[in-house]
């Protein structure tokens, strides 16, 4: 007899925070409705064999961390900004325009009209039977941010959205965003998800992106969250016509540590690149899971990831590509390379290709290494330190990934936690 | 200034060297030759401390100080330099942060302030003229493309940027046109100094036409097992290893090399 499947932890499915229009209170108690039965991920789920034994969801966890009125971390950036706490935006905390082109609304502030048609539009990016958790995000968000950009609207800097958790006590947090980037319009969205406590907390993320024909949209995603948080963040994006979406995805491993980055290119001459760079240490997990949708023909993607795991972390990279059986003249190519600092360390990478057209480009490869003991005795033969050495040949690894970073402030940010990962890798040399 | 007393060497078990005497005086320029597989690159590697060689016995000194027992980058802070047969590329780190990363660390080890990036700059674009290599050759990866003789060119900047005591030339000469060795020639020449030591293993005399030797010492098999002026090199030339009754391409132990 086949066991009975382990379900969310009921406490889970009590959503917190009505301050909603009336339609996205609907949507939640709908999408609340298909997950009284929904199996937990296991072991033999596939695209979790490795992280479900990381998820631990308790009944205490499942409580929504308090909204305390805290301003968060003072976070200076070079443009606009949105700071969530614990899941809620905070709207003293945060600058940004008011443009009659580019609308940027927390949920709670839109009309009916408005929310019923953010409700017909969130979960339209995401396949929900491969991101199983993103649902449990569309029952649980008590807050999000929704910004629509008019046809040929740009943002002319950055919209950094601070997610922070400043947890006194166990719980979850649901932020959710929405970006509707209408044609030909523009914007740099940074989203940095960080951390002030150390309780375990869970962070539950979806932030979907919709580029209509020509939309141009760089993502920067910084999963910086605190050594006891679980992080289980989705991303998905559809691209029309022509559209262009970036990503740098860059991550610092912890309990468990899950992004899910759906690309669904649906539009001919859409066109995608997604980086992204995951540091694990001591007995920390971090799993990417990508998938790209050629679903048009004459699209491009080009995908980039590169893990680094020392002591007894463990990353993963599962890179899925399904080229349609309309998709002729697909160009796609997807490289995962991984740097294993210790023994002890372990790196898991699948490239998964699916092609049903018959005229396409589609390459991809994976490499597993460590550091190369030439290029070590080379530089330390010129009188640099070990230690040094070590860390020049690390973020050589890297270098490239994080030189594409197109935000100056956020590729400072980044060394400064490659720094201090550093300090505790190479401590010893 | 360099000291090497019967010097034992092996790899992977292999004895590939079997008894090395060499003195050299600070001012001076040795040059060893010897066929391949006698054991040339080995000795270089083992004075830099490639720790893929194990030392069995024997001892060597660098101004009275023993050598074999530092670190490697203890050795390069003290002035040892090797110009590799075989510069290896580094991408991702580029060869203006390479080379002032070890600049500092031996700045630092002599106490003196390290450079900041435009004061290094300005060096290194000075340097970079002296060995004819394109000051873009800065910003690329280490050795990252490079074309042979651009390696060999680029090693010897670092040693004109490091200012070593003991400068190890392991088969500078190979793999150079004629133009270009003469370039590396001239960046040897400027390296010699009073107080300064070279030692150059080459293959072939003709490098020894454009740096000329106080002394040169034939290797075979392990062992030193002539040594003279000038003149050992144009009689190599001449009459080849043979009449040294040694066996020309030493294959069972060329893959040392």
């Amino acid at each position: 007899m086949k066991p009975a499947p382990t379900l969310l932890p009921t406490a889970f499915l009590h959503p917190a925070g009505q301050a909603l229009p009336e339609p996205l209170l609907a949507l939640r108690k709908q999408r609340g409705a298909a997950l009284v039965d929904m199996p937990l991920p296991t072991r033999k789920t596939e695209n979790w064999k490795y992280s479900s034994k990381h998820l631990k969801l308790t009944d205490e966890m499942a409580i929504s961390l308090p909204i305390d009125g805290k301003a968060g971390s003072a976070l200076a950036v070079p443009g606009y900004k949105v700071v969530f706490i614990n899941g809620v935006m905070i709207p003293e905390a945060s600058e940004y325009p008011d443009l009659n082109n580019i609308l940027i609304q927390r949920f709670g502030d839109l009309s009916d009209a408005e929310a019923s048609e953010l409700a017909g539009q969130l979960d339209s990016t995401l396949d929900k039977n491969t991101v199983q958790l993103a649902g449990l995000n569309s029952a649980r968000f008590e807050d999000g941010l929704v910004i629509r950009l008019k046809a040929g609207a740009v943002l002319d800097q950055p919209l950094f959205i601070i997610h922070e958790i400043t947890a006194g006590a166990s719980g979850s947090a649901f932020p959710r965003i929405f970006v509707d980037a209408g044609t030909n319009s523009q914007i740099t969205l940074v989203e940095e998800y960080i951390s002030s406590g150390q309780d375990a907390v869970m962070v539950n993320t979806v932030t979907e992106f919709n580029l209509a024909e020509g939309a141009n949209v760089t993502s920067i995603r910084l999963c910086m969250d605190g050594e006891n948080v679980q992080h289980v963040g989705a991303t998905g994006v559809r691209q029309q016509r022509s559209s262009r979406f970036e990503s740098h995805c860059v991550g610092f491993g912890g309990p468990l540590r899950r992004h899910d980055l759906q690309v669904s290119l649906e539009g001919e001459g859409a066109e995608c690149k997604l980086n992204g760079v995951v540091v694990t240490q001591g007995t920390q997990h971090y799993d990417n899971h990508t998938n790209i949708e050629h679903v048009a023909a004459h699209c491009d993607s080009e995908e980039t990831y590169r893990n680094i795991a020392t002591d007894k972390s463990h990353a993963v990279f599962n890179g899925r590509i399904h080229i349609h059986q309309d998709a002729q003249k697909s160009n796609a190519n997807m490289n995962n390379n991984n740097l294993l600092l210790s023994t002890g360390a372990e790196i898991d990478t699948k490239p998964e290709l699916e092609i049903y057209a018959d005229d396409v480009k589609c390459a991809h490869g994976a490499t597993i290494g460590q550091l190369d003991e030439e290029s070590l005795f080379y530089l330390v033969s010129r009188g640099i330190g070990r230690r040094e050495a070590n860390v020049l040949l690390t973020m050589a690894f890297i270098n490239e990934l994080v030189a594409q970073i197109p935000l100056e402030v956020v590729r400072d940010t980044v060394q400064v936690r490659l720094n201090h990962f550093f300090d505790q890798s190479f401590q010893g040399i | 200034m360099l000291s090497i007393k019967n010097l034992h060497a092996s790899v992977e078990g292999k004895e590939i060297l079997k008894g090395i005497n060499l003195e050299i005086k600070a001012g001076e320029v040795h040059a060893i030759m010897g066929p391949n597989g006698s054991g040339k690159s080995t000795l270089s590697q083992v004075l830099a401390g490639n720790d893929a060689f194990e030392v069995t016995s024997g001892e060597v000194t660098l101004n009275g100080e023993n050598l074999l027992e530092k670190e490697t980058e203890e050795r390069a802070r003290e002035g040892v330099f090797l110009a590799f047969q075989y510069p290896v590329e580094i991408p991702g780190v580029s060869n203006l942060q390479f080379m002032r990363t070890a600049v500092n660390a031996m700045r630092h080890h002599k106490g003196e302030p390290e450079m900041n990036a435009a004061e290094f700059m300005k060096l290194a674009r000075e340097v970079s003229k002296q060995v004819d290599l394109d000051p873009a050759f800065l910003k690329r990866g280490v050795n990252e493309g490079f074309s042979g003789g651009e390696k060999k060119r680029n090693e010897i900047m670092q040693a004109l940027l490091l200012q070593p005591k003991l400068a190890i030339l392991d088969e500078t000469d190979s793999g150079l046109d004629i133009d270009a060795l003469k370039v590396v020639s001239d960046g040897v020449n400027a390296l010699r100094a009073q107080d300064r030591a070279i030692l150059m293993v080459t293959h072939y005399q003709r490098l020894l036409d454009h740096i000329v030797p106080d002394y040169v010492h034939v290797l075979a098999d392990g062992k030193i097992v002539k040594s003279g002026g000038r003149e050992l090199a144009l009689e190599l030339e001449e009459r080849g290893y043979g009449w040294l009754g040694i066996k020309e391409d030493a294959t069972e132990a060329s893959s040392a090399n």
